[in-house]
């Protein structure tokens, strides 16, 4: 499904070019749940990043789902993005403005979904997170467990093949954590969505089905479990 | 996707309710004085547009080309036979309308005696112009010579009841009152009808009076409009050789005269006749003529221009405090694009947020608009409304306003705020704080509107006082003018001064043909001298006229009842006419001016010279002027200069004098100086509108840096909590956070001088007599812009210097 080769990704400052990644190259199957794993500043959020799209390497291979991401404009890259990829962050990044029904209908809304499909996938979604009760609720009347919840259920409203999470339990107390984890693992294995997480804690790469160890930019080992 | 978007502009307008109240305060106020602008520009470029016909009729004028020494001329009034010869020769003249508009004339009923304006019409005019009538037959209603149409409100003036048709009136027709019958009522003509009336009577009966019969088949006295209408497609407006043909018909020779006296040489002919539209009559005030005085177009453009720079002031604030706090939503903007927004889902939301604050805004601006309208009818003489009726095209202009104004203002930061990479977004690594090049400069140009328009309305206001102040050359205090032009004055003039004679408040009383001041009117001569065309203003005075004005002979003698000479031959000439004929004081008496009279009488003989007076406005230099004693012409203006001291008695006094000698005419007079401060009314009108608009800028200005400075200081919370900790004063924040605005305001100031310095230097090329410029009308604008700008920015400085340091620093 993905298959990245010499990702580079550097910064100018100023006359030094800060490598973040370097020759960072893997492959990686439909089905897979993945972590990547690594010391601060190993990259693991940039490389998150550049295979959600949300930022581009600076040399570099990118293939997606067999199509050539690192040719595409920004507006293909978004078309692709959409349809394929649901985020999930450690800080949430829930919109505060709007309720927790209007932060699952907001990506539909973009997609012009049709209006009659929006509300049964929101109900199915609310549904499944046991969160009926809460959808007239705003962001900051939630714990940090729901907010994230949200922000997973956020990420699926889309059914995306591949989901991409950035230390998605960095903020939860530990019971919460595993609720999060839990469902990761069980659309991984129900439904069969690629999972990908950045982390830092062993506990959660245990879900998973692979661990990228990222040191210095560069894929430095790839563990099965 | 639209209700989504209107629901979230909603609640980010209410969670920043602050920043809200800000925009709409400050939009509405632009808004309203637009609106009010529109209006009153849209009644001006309005005008004569309910006529059904109105791309057909035309109203015929004499333009006479660069001729003799003279520039280009148009004249509307007309013999009266050329209507009649135009639907005779013309085949695709349609109908012809003549009017004989004199102005006011004294109407009586058992029930009211006034001056309103009475209209003589020929008895089409109802059906070829869309003046609808409430009663009467519009085919008939003026066919009887004796018949008269009233306006509504004639009708309850009058008779007091709205349908008065068959009763009788009386209209003073050249000194009688004579009887005329109601045939009809009309309804008002709207504001905007450049043909305005209270009556009308028929054409013909005037054409059977004792100054209408002079002009029966008389093509050498132009005195009335004609309206033509044309067939459908005609090309005559268009068609000069047409005309001039027609012209040369009627006025035959008059080219080959002008040839052989040496006064015209150019190829073909220096007069035609030509056809204006209806609906330019308003609009062209060279061609000028009728009730309602013409307005350049320009000036309307001008004032919208003024409009639309105080919108734009407002925008401005939208746009400068949008961006100010667009860090604020970086972080929901990177939000969105991750979970699939494009740029454009972004601008459309951005947009609809500044649509829906504008649209509240136009709410409150139309309330705000209708409170001042009240105050612009009395700053231009109008009545205006806001009428979906009277002016239909309202309706898309305020809708167009509020897309317009919504588009303006949030355009820039729409497309800013969407084109944030996500990333950067997420991490809040957006900097955008409200010192940006870009919101410095709007910031700088709204300040640059605001001092120009202060300096230019202080220049104006010095420039109005100067008019004012300035010694005419005679003394324009407690003098009254009595108008008595429609009495027998031959008779009254001498049993009136006797009157007042013996009135302890009269100082003296002199009489002149004339009144002075705005509205009086001039007459002028030009006649050869020496081989030199001249032309001399003139003025018909008794003796007493110049002791009562305190007018200077500098040298010669006054006129003198004893001397029989005087009332025929003697003229006093003022010393612009002295210089202009190569005389001195002392060699001007005794001098003929030859070539004045026509054959057979005997030229004018100078027995004096006055000093220079202004008996035009200050806009021209003194001309050349003199003064003759009456003879041929009437005193129709009394002159009464009182005491000084409480006029009012003066004046009761000088009426019951007035009643017991004329007791069927109204005392109606008017004050000299007030005749002179009319001369620049318009100007008064511009000082006031200049100094709305730019106190106006200045406010909206000082709105939106509050709101900036307010951005400021809590963008820089920490770092003032930090300086705080290591010492600073409130005295040094104060001035860290004040300074970064008040640099912009002295750059504004420095950039404004000279816009505004050239601009009123144009202004005030007007004017013959006026002001120099002086440095300190700018120093006394800037300074006022940076007191205010100090003020509002300091007051949010002074609050972040004075916070706790703790608290703000334990907030990050």
């Amino acid at each position: 499904m993905i298959e990245f080769k010499d990702i580079e990704r550097y910064y100018d400052a100023g006359a030094v070019k800060s490598y973040v990644l370097r020759y960072a190259s893997a492959r990686i199957g439909e089905g897979e749940f993945v972590s990547i794993m690594g010391p601060s500043g190993a990259g693991k959020s940039t490389l998150l990043h550049i295979l959600g799209m949300l930022d581009e390497p600076t040399a570099g291979e990118y293939w997606f789902l067999g199509e050539p991401v690192h040719k595409f404009n920004e507006r293909r890259r978004t078309e692709l993005y959409q349809q394929y990829i649901g985020f999930v962050f450690q800080a949430y990044h829930l919109i505060d403005d709007l309720t927790v029904y209007e932060n699952l209908e907001t990506p539909l809304l973009y997609k012009k979904v049709p209006s009659a499909e929006r509300k049964s996938r929101i109900a199915d979604l609310l549904d499944r997170f046991n969160m009926v009760a809460k959808k007239d609720l705003f962001p900051s009347q939630l714990s940090g467990g729901q907010q994230q919840l949200v922000g997973v259920a956020r990420a699926l409203i889309g059914r995306p093949k591949l989901i991409l999470a950035d230390e998605p339990t960095g903020n939860l107390q530990s019971p919460q954590a595993r609720e999060i984890m839990d469902i990761f693992r069980q659309l991984n294995r129900d439904e069969g969505v690629t999972i990908i997480q950045v982390t830092h804690s062993d506990t959660n790469a245990r879900y998973g089905s692979r661990i990228l160890h990222l040191l210095d930019g560069k894929v430095e080992r790839d563990e099965k479990i | 996707m639209l209700k989504t978007n209107l629901l979230i502009a909603l609640r980010s307008l209410w969670k920043n309710k602050a920043i809200t109240a800000i925009n709409i305060v400050g939009l509405s106020l632009g808004m309203a004085c637009f609106s009010l602008l529109m209006l009153h520009v849209n009644d001006e470029f309005s005008f004569d547009r309910f006529h059904v016909n109105k791309e057909r009729i035309y109203r015929v004028y004499r333009h006479i080309l660069p001729y003799n020494g003279k520039e280009a001329s148009s004249d509307p009034y007309l013999p009266m036979p050329l209507g009649p010869a135009m639907q005779a020769d013309f085949p695709d003249v349609l109908n012809y309308v003549r009017l004989c508009d004199w102005g006011e004339q004294y109407v009586r009923s058992a029930r009211l005696l006034a001056k309103p304006r009475v209209l003589y019409a020929d008895a089409r005019f109802l059906t070829v112009l869309a003046f609808p009538l409430l009663y009467g037959d519009p085919q008939t209603a003026l066919s009887d010579p004796n018949s008269v149409v009233l306006t509504e409100q004639a009708a309850l003036d009058y008779f007091g009841e709205q349908n008065p048709t068959g009763k009788t009136l009386e209209i003073k027709v050249a000194d009688v009152f004579e009887p005329f019958v109601v045939s009809g009522v009309v309804r008002n003509p709207p504001p905007n009808s450049s043909i305005r009336f209270d009556f009308l009577a028929s054409f013909e009966r005037h054409a059977a009076s004792k100054y209408g019969k002079r002009g029966v088949n008389n093509w050498n006295r132009s005195a009335y409009f004609t309206l033509v209408e044309l067939k459908p497609g005609s090309g005559l407006a268009s068609d000069s050789a047409r005309l001039q043909q027609f012209y040369n018909k009627y006025h035959p020779g008059e080219t080959e005269e002008a040839r052989s006296a040496g006064q015209w040489a150019g190829a073909g002919d220096p007069t035609n006749y030509r056809l204006q539209a209806l609906t330019d009559w308003h609009t062209q005030p060279e061609i000028g003529g009728g009730a309602v005085a013409p307005v350049n177009p320009k000036y309307g453009w001008i004032l919208l221009g003024l409009g639309g720079l105080v919108l734009l002031i407002a925008c401005i604030n939208f746009t400068t405090l949008s961006i100010g706090r667009s860090a604020g939503r970086a972080r929901e903007v990177g939000v969105r694009k991750v979970i699939g927004a494009r740029r454009g889902q972004l601008a459309a939301q951005f947009l609809t947020e500044s649509l829906l604050l504008s649209g509240i805004s136009m709410l409150l601006a139309f309330v705000l608009a209708k409170t001042f309208l009240p105050a612009l009818n009395e700053l231009t003489d109008k009545q205006l409304r806001f009428d979906f009726q009277l002016y239909p095209e309202l309706g898309w202009m305020l809708t167009g306003l509020t897309l317009l104004t919504g588009l303006l203002a949030g355009i820039y930061p729409a497309l800013v705020q969407s084109g944030f990479r996500p990333l950067e977004a997420l991490r809040s690594k957006i900097r955008l704080s409200g010192s940006g090049l870009f919101t410095k400069s709007l910031v700088t140009f709204q300040f640059v509107l605001s001092v120009g328009l202060i300096a230019c309305t202080l220049i104006m206001l010095r420039q109005l006082h100067f008019l004012q102040q300035k010694n005419p050359g005679f003394n324009k205090e407690n003098v009254l003018i009595v108008d008595a032009s429609d009495a027998d004055t031959r008779r009254i003039y001498p049993l009136f001064k006797a009157a007042l004679a013996a009135n302890p408040a009269v100082e003296g009383v002199g009489a002149s043909e004339l009144s002075l001041g705005a509205d009086a009117g001039w007459s002028r001569s030009g006649f050869e001298y020496e081989g030199q065309h001249k032309e001399v203003f003139e003025y018909f005075i008794d003796p007493d006229y110049m002791t009562v004005l305190n007018m200077d002979l500098l040298s010669g003698r006054p006129f003198d009842y004893a001397v029989s000479a005087d009332t025929t031959q003697s003229v006093i000439i003022n010393e612009a006419m002295m210089h202009d004929f190569g005389w001195t004081p002392a060699s001007a008496p005794g001098q003929v001016l030859k070539g004045y009279s026509e054959s057979g009488k005997k030229d004018p003989v100078v027995i004096g010279v006055v000093r220079d007076f202004n008996f035009l406005s200050l806009h021209k230099e003194v001309k050349p002027m003199m003064f003759h004693m009456f003879n041929g012409y009437q005193p129709y203006q009394f002159f009464v200069r009182l005491r000084p001291g409480d006029l009012s008695e003066g004046i009761a006094a000088i009426e019951k004098n007035w009643l017991a000698i004329e007791p069927d005419l109204p005392f109606r007079y008017h004050f000299l100086d007030d005749n002179l401060a009319r001369f620049y009314k318009t100007e008064a009108r511009w000082s006031t509108i200049t100094g709305y608009a730019g106190g106006l800028a200045v406010m909206l200005a000082a709105l939106g840096l509050f709101g900036l400075a307010a951005l400021a200081a809590q963008k820089r919370t920490k770092e003032i909590g930090i300086r705080k900790v290591l010492g600073a004063s409130v005295a040094g924040i104060t001035r860290l956070l004040a300074g970064d605005f008040l640099r912009l305001v002295l750059l504004a100031i420095v950039l404004a001088t000279p816009v505004a310095w050239y601009l009123m230097q144009l202004w005030l090329a007007d004017f013959a007599y006026r002001i120099e410029i002086s440095w300190w009308t700018f120093a006394v604008a800037g300074l006022m812009a940076i007191a205010i700008a100090f003020l509002t920015v300091s007051f949010q400085s002074i609050r972040a210097a004075l916070a706790d340091p703790v608290r703000s620093l334990r907030s990050e």
